[in-house]
């Protein structure tokens, strides 16, 4: 702990030298707040190298990134693309000051609900024109999805990826309960099963109050029964709803009718799902490139409908053109060849356990064929729900983990809980608007 | 003889060699206290600066305050005030179960070792090792010892029949225990080395002197031992408090705050806040109310045992 507290110390100078930096840049540089942007066209400059930051470390999706830039950089003589891969807490945590800095990447990928955040913050720069470039709208996208990458009228963020919830089955469970291995789509069907599986000694699905999975689970069903997490203009939250409560009440319902253990760790569930404790899980996208869980015989389908309506969580990735101080429009203009170049050749990413975004590459009949093991994520494409953008939003995201986890650990009622941390984002959803304005 | 010669040289005399001297004193501290004005003084002052913003070192403006910050953190039912408290509250949860370990444990290590017992330094060595690793390798590889559902430590529970679903990472008060257990097996040994140190120190003959007057072992660790090391324990005492108080890895890495934000500390949520939220202003002010907290119980800790020496 000595060692931590020097850590800390350190973490608090520096972090405070970077402040003090900041303000003396913040005179001359303050007014970078979304001045710049991007031009459509190739690039036909001299050579530069672009480098590009990305939260693409696992296994599979740094070999199919490698080869793509491999690929772009051999047919393109006068660009030199550099990834460098970095957990995505990493990104957020030293992307911003770097850029003010000047020292951050030349392109970046961003999560949609990150966006509206590094834009306000003039982190990054305009790319309508890149995108027009792309020849894209709204309607190339699943619905809602290309909105979430504009702030104040301009586009920011250009779709990459998307990246859904689904129900993971361990298939051997199912069988050992003697269940079929049709996965259940309806809240009757799925409480059938949880409950031949309790007969049999099996909590079917482990429930954990953390934001992975817990918290989508909890949105995926909110917006089942018609609720939403905020309103439309972000200055309130709203998913203590009655339809929040019925969401989070079926998450709750879980422990004490015996289909989940009462005090389950982070992960524990999808753990539990790789070893044969549970046979569901709803889980993203990602873990279809899992190879601990490839070891088990599994399926995934989509989320079941236990609301009014189908409804699931997705996050989305997004190309993001950097405005570092003092940035080199040639290597920008090169940035946007390559994305141009990337989303073109976007059906690969699907082997990485992420679905390209662009419809048009998506819904090809040969991306089916090639990964059979998305196509129920495919399906849930035209009633997914993307993450809220609005700046800043991340702290008010933060108190629906909080409410879920004393929700389900028992300290607090369904309804207590999800009030309380209402209120607490209401204050926070406050303050947002105060810092970046309506 | 030589410094009443000197003396005896007149006034000037006297005045230029100390004052060479003294030069000579704070050119050795030179570097150290530019080190020391750089990276502590002028943050410290310009992070009271900073605590009277609306601080968000990501955009040009940022909007003086006055003492709005610090008004906020004492009134209840402001954005930061009832998560800085509770973050407070667990700070001190965590302090007052973990010190007394952390000084005690040690110190009864050190006292075993430093009888003369073989293989003293292979025992001192494994004592010490835990200190050497990473908050970061200490707390992934206990969540993975501790994982109430699919960790080691139930699993053996449970083979040995003893009640096997104990959510040590999950729920308090065993998350508290958990932490508390972690951190004692992770900074005993150095407090333990310290000790040691201290204990080597102290006079041998005050022990055979003991043993004639007819003291046993636990008369001789009361009467010779204890006060012989209250500067150490002075010493051990502080650094501890102020290193539990600044507790953040553990918590950060076992619990993630979990549940709710039962275990969420003082520093966990200030770097949150300053770091994660871009609430730089709000961030110094908690930074410097919890200083002054700490800074208060430092100075009353150095009376409490300095004051019969």
């Amino acid at each position: 702990m000595k060692k931590g507290f020097a850590r800390r110390t350190l973490a608090a100078a520096v972090a405070i030298g970077v402040g003090v930096s900041l303000a003396a840049c913040s005179g001359s540089g303050g007014s970078s707040g979304g001045g710049g942007a991007v031009q459509s066209g190739d690039y036909k400059g001299p050579k530069v190298t672009v480098t590009f930051w990305n939260g693409w470390t696992g296994g599979s999706q740094q070999t199919i990134l490698a080869g793509l830039v491999k690929q772009f950089n051999a047919s393109h003589k006068n660009i030199a693309v550099n990834p460098v891969g970095m957990q995505w807490a990493d990104i957020s945590a030293k992307m911003p000051l770097a850029i003010k800095a000047g020292k951050g990447p030349d392109l970046t990928v961003a999560h949609g609900d990150d966006i509206a955040t590094y834009a306000a913050q003039g982190l990054l720069l305009k790319a309508d024109a890149a995108a027009k470039d792309l020849g894209y709208s709204a309607a190339d996208f699943p619905s809602g999805l290309y909105e979430h990458g504009a702030y104040q009228g301009s586009q920011y963020g250009i779709p990459w990826s998307v990246t859904p919830l689904g129900l993971y089955a361990n298939k051997d469970v199912l069988k050992k309960a003697g269940l079929s291995t049709t996965i259940p789509a309806t809240e009757a069907e799925y409480t059938k099963a949880l409950d031949t599986l309790k007969s049999k000694g099996v909590q079917g699905e482990w429930v954990d109050g953390y934001v992975f999975t817990g918290t989508f689970e909890f949105e995926s069903l909110l917006w089942q029964y018609g609720g939403d997490l905020f309103n439309k203009d972000v200055s309130k939250a709203t998913f203590n709803s009655e339809a929040g409560q019925k969401a989070l009440q079926w998450m709750v319902d879980h422990v004490s009718k015996g289909y989940s253990p009462a005090k389950v760790a982070q992960d524990g569930d999808i753990n539990a799902l790789i070893a044969g404790k549970t046979a569901f899980n709803w889980n993203g996208i990602w873990q279809t490139s899992n190879t601990a869980l490839l070891k088990d015989e599994w399926t995934a389908a989509p989320v079941p409908q236990i609301g009014t309506q189908k409804a699931v969580w997705s996050s989305s990735t997004d190309w993001a053109f950097v405005n570092n101080k003092g940035q080199d429009k040639n290597k920008t203009q090169a940035a946007a060849a390559f994305v141009k170049w990337m989303n073109e050749h976007s059906k690969v990413w699907a082997g990485g356990g992420e679905l390209p975004a662009d419809n048009s590459v998506r819904n090809d009949a040969s991306l089916v064929k090639s990964y059979p093991n998305l196509k129920p994520f495919l399906e849930e494409m035209d009633y997914a729900h993307f993450e809220t953008t609005s700046p800043g939003i991340p702290n008010a995201e933060a108190t629906i983990t909080v409410a879920l986890n004393n929700a389900l650990l028992g300290k607090q009622s369904v309804k207590a809980a999800l009030d309380q941390q209402a209120a607490k984002a209401d204050q926070l959803l406050q303050q947002n608007k105060q810092q970046y304005g309506g | 003889m030589a410094p009443r010669i000197r003396r005896s040289g007149g006034p000037s005399g006297r005045r230029s060699g100390s004052g060479r001297r003294a030069l000579t004193a704070y050119l050795f501290l030179a570097p150290f206290l530019a080190l020391f004005l750089i990276f502590v003084v002028t943050p410290a002052v310009w992070g009271v600066w900073i605590s009277l913003h609306s601080w968000n070192p990501l955009l040009p403006i940022h909007r003086w305050l006055g003492l709005q910050n610090y008004i906020d953190l004492f009134t209840p039912g402001s954005v930061t005030s009832g998560d800085f408290w509770q973050s407070m509250g667990a700070t001190a949860i965590f302090t007052v179960a973990s010190v007394p370990f952390l000084v005690v444990v040690p110190l009864l290590i050190a006292v075993l070792l430093n009888q003369k017992i073989r293989g003293g330094s292979i025992f001192r060595g494994i004592f010490f090792a835990p200190y050497v690793l990473g908050v970061a390798v200490i707390g992934v590889a206990w969540r993975y010892l501790l994982d109430p559902q699919n960790g080691v430590l139930n699993n053996l529970l449970g083979l040995i029949g003893l009640p096997n679903g104990t959510p040590w990472t999950v729920d308090v008060p065993w998350a508290w225990i958990s932490l508390v257990g972690i951190t004692v097996w992770w900074v005993s040994g150095f407090n333990m080395v310290i000790l040691l140190a201290g204990l080597k120190g102290i006079n041998a003959e005050l022990y055979e002197a003991a043993s004639i007057d007819g003291a046993g072992a636990i008369r001789k660790f009361w009467s010779v031992t204890l006060p012989g090391l209250r500067p150490v324990m002075a010493f051990v005492t502080t650094t501890t408090i102020l290193s539990s108080a600044n507790m953040f890895g553990q918590s950060y890495l076992l619990t993630k705050g979990a549940p709710g934000t039962s275990t969420r500390t003082a520093i966990m949520y200030i770097a949150n806040e300053g770091l994660s939220q871009n609430q730089m202003g709000a961030a110094s002010a908690m930074s410097y109310v919890l200083f002054a907290i700490l800074a208060t119980i430092s100075i009353i800790n150095f009376r409490l045992q300095g004051r019969s020496e």
